[in-house]
This record gives C-alpha cells, structure tokens and sequence, in this order.
C-alpha cells in the first residue's frame, strides 16, 4: 500500500501544482498588481480590469466578484448534485434490512462522503457564492477588498474536492475514507481493522484542510469588505440584514476554522509521525471530541446564518412590508454568533464528561435558542396581514420557516440533558439536523436561486416548474426526516447499513420521500438549464415589481443600471441583456410569479 | 457626542439579547444554589467559567453593535435597508413598524 499510497499522492499534488503553475502563467496583468498602502480602500477598482478575457480564460483569470460568485455558485451545485446521488445510492440501499446493493464498507464510504459534500462542499461554497456575488453590491462597493485573494480561495476548492473524493477514483489501492464527518478519534487515528489507516483517509483530510484554508481566506475578505468598503450612504444603520449575516458568519468562521485546521493536522501528524496527541494514553478519546465540536457546532451556525439573512431578506419583498423588529434579527444574529461557541459539548453529553461541565454546556444550548426562536416570530409577524405573493421564492422561504421550526425544536429536546441520553446517536438526530441543513438551509438557498435568477443571468426561470420543484421537496423533505424522527423514537441508531427488521417500513417511507425530492431534483436542474440558455430575457430591472412596495433595493438597481448601460451602448463585454422577444407586458406578466 | 444613544428605544430593541443573557444568569444563580454534585474546585470553576464566558461575551458585543448602530442613526440619514444606494432613495421615519 505505501508504494503506490505515496505515488497517487504525489502524482495528485503534482498535478495541484501544474493547475497552480498554469493558472499564474494566466496572469497578464502583473504590474496593476497593487499592494497595500496605495491610498484609500476605495477607488481601486481601476485593477480589477474592465475588458475581460474571452472565453474560458476568463473563467481562469476573474477577479470580479460577481464572476468569482458564479464560479463558487457553480462549485456549490455540482457539489451538491454529486452528494445527493450518494445519498440516493444509500437510501436505496437502506429500502431492505439486509446488505443488497452495496457493501457495508462502501456504504460506510458513502455515508463519509455525504456529509462532508454536503457540509464543506456545498453548504459553505453556495454561501459564498450569493455572499460574493451580492455583498459589494449590497454596500455600494466596486468590488471585494482583496479581488486576488477572492479567486485564491475560490481556486484552492476544487483540488479540496478532488483530494476529498479521491478514494473514489481508481487510483491503486487508495478507498475512500469511512470515518463519518466527525472523524471521531481513536478510528480516524488509524487504530483498529480495516481501511482506516488507508492514504485515503489521509487525502480526504488534505482536502479537508484546503477548503478550512479557502474559507478563512474568504472570511477574513468579507470582514475587510463590509468594515471598509461601504458605500458613503451605507450605514450601520441601514446595513442590510443579509451582509450582516455574512459579516457574523465571518467571524464565526475566523475563529473555528483555523481550530479545525490545526486539529487536522494534529491528526494527520498522529497518522503518518507517530506523534500521540490522540492516543488513548495520551489525549485520550474525548480530546478530538472537543477540538471538532468546537468547531463543529459554530460550522452549523456558519451554515444557518446566512441562509436566515436571505429569507429575512427576501420574505418581505414578498410580504409587502418591511422586516417585523429588524434590529431584532440584528441582534439576535449577532447573539447567536457568540452563543454558538458556548455550546459545543451538548454533542457530547453522552460521553460521561463531568457532570457539571454537561449542565453548563446545557445551559447555554437552551439561552441559544431564544434567538433563533425570535428570527421565527420575526418572519411570521412580517407575514401577518402582509400582502403575501406566493412566488417561488417566498413558497420556498415558508418552507424554510415551517421546517426550522421542527429542526429547531427537536434540537431544543436534543439539548436538554435527560432526553439526549435517551435520543443520542439514534436517526432523531438524523432527522433534527435535517430538518435544518436539508428543510432550512437548502431551502432558503434555492429561495435565493430563484430570486436572484433574473439578475444572475438576465432570464426568468419558468414558473410552474418551481412550483412543481417547491411541492416536492416541501412534501419530500417532510415525508423523509419525519421518518427518521420516528425510527429515533424506535431506537434506530445511525450510521448503520443494515438494520432490524422491525424499522423496515419507515425506512422505507424515509426512501420514498427521497425520490420524490429525486424528481424535483431533475426538474429543477431541467428548469434552470433550460430557462438560462432560452428563458425570456428580463425587460426591466425591477423583475419583482418591488417599487410598487417601496422595497426596491441596491443589487437591483445595480442590475438597471447595468441593463440601461447595455442598451445604451449597444451591449459591453457582459451578455448584453438587449431585447428579447417578449414585450414589456409579457415580461411583467412573467415576473409576477 | 452630547446625547447618550442608549435611550429607552435601543433598550427595547436591546431586549431581544437581554431574555438570553437572563436564561444564563438563570443558571448562574440556579448552580449556585441547588449542586447535586458536590464540590470539586476545578470543575465547579470551569462550570462557572462555561456561562459566564459567553455571558460577558454577549454583553460586549450587544453593547458595541448597539453603540455603532446607535451612533449611525444619530449622525446619518437612515435609509431602508439595503436600499441606500437606490436612485431617489429618501431616508425612512425612525421607527419600524
Ligand atoms: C435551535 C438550536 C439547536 C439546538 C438546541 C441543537 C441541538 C443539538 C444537539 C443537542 C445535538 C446533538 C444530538 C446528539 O448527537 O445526541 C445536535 C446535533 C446536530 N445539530 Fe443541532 N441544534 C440546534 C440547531 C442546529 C442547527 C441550526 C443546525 C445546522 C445548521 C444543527 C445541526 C446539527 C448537526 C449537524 C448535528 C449532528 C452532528 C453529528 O452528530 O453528526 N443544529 N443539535
Ligand atoms: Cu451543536
């Protein structure tokens, strides 16, 4: 194994370094390089260059942040698809309480690489990608504060991905990692049978390691952006919620991604010098417990904050009035930032830790949750009495809501000390997290794909396929992770391939709600290829009718701008968004859903 | 810099943090008197340590994020959120709703 271990890392990072090697040999423009301490923060923009290179080199070269959101938009979905055919694999497998389909290690693979795709892959990068794309237009800014460094951290993920995956490719005797996403020491330590001393282990925590480096990157950028960057008229004051999201989001990131970084490594050092910082005489079983957990807990927060920006954003457009207690959801946000690293051990509450230690850390998981059960109060009074448009993207905000209410609450049971004993480690913590990365985060990330749609490619999707797209996962989402709140209730325990026949039919139901959400997958991919390359082209720059409302806001008006510009001239180096076939009336007509 | 920000409108819009902070000095005082498991000076102070450290975190932060939203509005047009940088935007009344 070592022989041909070592020869496939080599060859994988060489082929790293040939990507990085070519990608500056991309650069022309070295000179417009310009450091710090050339004057204001602002008025820079002159370097990020106003002709862009055609073609893929421009894909290779951008700095521009709405590109460099597009890419990591791009990044986001795929990644997401290739998680969601795992799951797929998995939850058909898990239709018969035998071993069938797949075996049990592959299973163990699959479960690994789903979570950390899911997580790291797609949850972190699709933030980024509606972070990048809007932030400076949502603060009046030309761009970024560190255009390069934007694309470096973007670049270092999909190597990440590739390191991640590796296992799955044929490379020698390299298998992919089955440690879950907790990576739980003394297995991930490469102690005991099978393949957890395996190189893809080792590869698959490389990776790991890039996409913590691309995200600090990109944290540290957003923090810079949004303190310096704002437009004269951009206050604390009128701070739009979502970049205020980001900004908290920033700085959740900040402090526990370098923390896992360095766990990594400790881990990596652990597996391959034969340092004993997890060993059982040394740190013990619980020391990894606590180093992830205190990243792990802040990462669902890094996760869930800023898709409650976006509903708290998008809701109102579709309610007609302004955000209910706006300065709450500021506040609230900002609490949960800082509460969320008081509460990292309520993962461990079955571990024996001293229990004193345990009652402190429930203590705050419960204070926690006033916050984010202040956010719900908050969309639903906004609501009340509003004049509610069921758009796309607001059926897809109510989903967000209805289902962070059930994640939220099953999460709440989950803190409380006595009831976690009982639920630890079965599918009700399957179900509770779903119900908030799957039921929540998703769902208001496809609420911003949708709304911002006609900005980010001049087209307006077709109407019945989202809605066709929102009922199916709506019903699916629910249909599978209430299953799975009941197989918990059962005693189900998780992570397992194989099962008792006892909890067979609500498995069952749990893979039937998958394929529905299977089937409004492929519609809504059908849907954006589709409306992208031949959707009508938006007339205007108010798609949403916001003015009518009053609540027209600065990424819009920068896309009018950029249209009035396109037909002024004749169309830049953008896709002009020039006349299409459809007329005014048409157009509104189509805007209105 | 003669008027305080804090008047009693930033408090009410304070209270959305003041309710967790109270739900930690709940439990602060609560350990405090009922400890069913007994004296034990390390983890009696981490336990301590554990609300406390958020608890004053969370007051640093509420007070310096209301002080820079406070002083915005005092010395800034308020405009909607988000909507700034609109053409003709027109600073919005004080309160919300
Ligand atoms: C309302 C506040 C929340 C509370 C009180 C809460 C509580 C909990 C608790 C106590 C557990 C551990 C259960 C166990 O393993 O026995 C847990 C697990 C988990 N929660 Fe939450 N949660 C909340 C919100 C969230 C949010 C917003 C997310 C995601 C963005 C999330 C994601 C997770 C994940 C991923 C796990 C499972 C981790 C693992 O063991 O693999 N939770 N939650
Ligand atoms: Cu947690």
């Amino acid at each position: 194994m070592q022989i041909t271990g070592q020869l496939a890392l080599t060859v994988v990072m060489g082929l790293f370094l040939v990507v990085i090697a070519a990608w500056l040999a991309q650069i022309e423009d070295w000179r417009s390089y310009t450091p710090i301490g050339s004057g204001g923060a602002t008025g820079e923009s002159g370097y990020v260059s106003k002709e862009k290179p055609a073609g893929i080199s421009r894909w290779l070269t951008t700095v521009d942040h709405k590109d460099i959101g597009l890419l990591y938009g791009a990044y986001g979905v795929i990644a997401f698809v290739v998680g969601g055919l795992m799951i797929m694999l998995m939850r058909i497998e898990l239709l018969d309480p035998e071993m069938t389909l797949l075996s049990n290690s592959f299973y163990n693979s699959l479960l690994t690489s789903h979570g950390i795709t899911m997580l790291f892959l797609f949850g972190t990068p699709i933030i980024a990608a509606f972070a990048n794309y809007l932030v400076p237009l949502l603060i009046g800014a030309d761009d970024m504060a560190f255009p390069r460094i934007n694309a470096i951290a973007f670049w270092l993920l999909p190597p990440g991905a590739l390191l991640i995956w590796a296992g799955f490719f044929p490379l020698g005797d390299i298998v992919p990692a089955q440690t879950a996403w907790t990576l739980y020491t003394p297995l991930s330590a490469g102690v005991g049978g099978g393949s957890q001393a395996n190189a893809g282990v080792d590869l698959m925590i490389l990776g790991l390691h890039l996409t913590g480096v691309s995200a600090t990157m990109g944290s540290i950028n957003f923090i810079a952006t949004i303190l310096t960057e704002r437009g004269e008229k951009v206050t604390w004051a009128n701070l739009d919620i979502f970049s205020w999201t980001i900004l908290t989001q920033s700085g959740l990131i900040l402090f526990a991604f370098p923390l896992l970084g360095s766990a990594l490594i400790m881990l990596l050092l652990d597996r391959n010098l034969g340092t004993t910082f997890f060993a059982i005489e040394a740190g013990g079983t619980m020391l990894w417990q606590h180093l992830f957990w205190f990243f792990g807990h802040p990462e669902v927060y890094i996760l869930v904050l800023p898709p409650m920006g976006i509903v708290s954003y998008v809701l109102p457009r579709f309610s007609g009035r302004r955000l209910f207690g706006f300065k709450f959801v500021v506040y609230s946000t900002l609490a949960i930032g800082v509460l969320s690293y008081g509460v990292w051990a309520h993962h461990m509450f079955a571990t024996g830790m001293d229990p004193r230690l345990r009652a402190s850390f429930m203590a705050v998981s419960l204070a926690i949750a006033i916050p984010s059960a202040v956010k719900t109060f908050n969309w639903i009074t906004t609501m009340w009495n509003g004049r509610v448009r069921l758009t796309t993207p607001m059926l897809f905000c109510v989903g967000f809501i209805s289902n962070f209410i059930l994640g939220g609450v099953t999460g709440v049971f989950l803190a409380s000390i006595p009831v976690d004993l009982v639920l630890h480690d079965t599918y009700y913590v399957v179900g509770h997290f779903h119900y908030i990365v799957m039921g929540a985060i998703a769902f208001a990330g496809f609420a911003g794909l949708y709304y911002w749609f006609p900005m980010f490619t001049g087209r307006m999707y077709q109407r019945r396929l989202g809605k066709i797209h929102f009922w199916t996962w709506m019903i699916g989402s629910n249909i599978t992770f209430f299953a799975m709140i009941v197989l918990g209730y059962g005693g189900m325990p998780r992570r397992y391939a194989t099962y008792l026949p006892q909890f067979a039919t609500f498995h069952q139901v749990a893979t039937l709600g998958a394929v529905l959400m299977f089937i409004g997958g492929l519609v809504w991919t059908y849907n954006f290829v589709v409306s992208w390359l031949e959707g009508p082209k938006v007339q205007d720059g108010d798609p949403w009718n916001l003015r009518e409302d009053g609540m027209y806001t600065n990424e819009w008006q920068w896309f009018e701008n950029k249209q009035e510009t396109a037909l002024a001239d004749g169309g830049d180096e953008e896709e002009a968004v020039t006349d299409g076939g459809t007329t005014e009336a048409e157009a509104e007509a189509e805007a209105e859903d | 810099m003669a008027k305080t920000v804090f008047d009693k409108e930033m408090f009410l819009d304070l209270v959305v943090n003041f309710i967790p902070l109270f739900i930690l000095l709940f439990f602060i005082v609560g350990y405090t008197v009922y400890n069913p498991f007994g004296i034990d000076t390390t983890f009696r102070s981490l336990q301590y340590a554990l609300i406390v450290t958020p608890f004053i975190m969370l007051t640093i932060l509420t007070y310096l994020s209301a002080k820079a939203i406070g002083t915005s509005e005092r010395d800034a047009p308020v405009y909607l959120p988000g909507g700034a940088t609109v053409d003709g935007a027109e600073p919005v009344e004080e309160h919300e709703e």
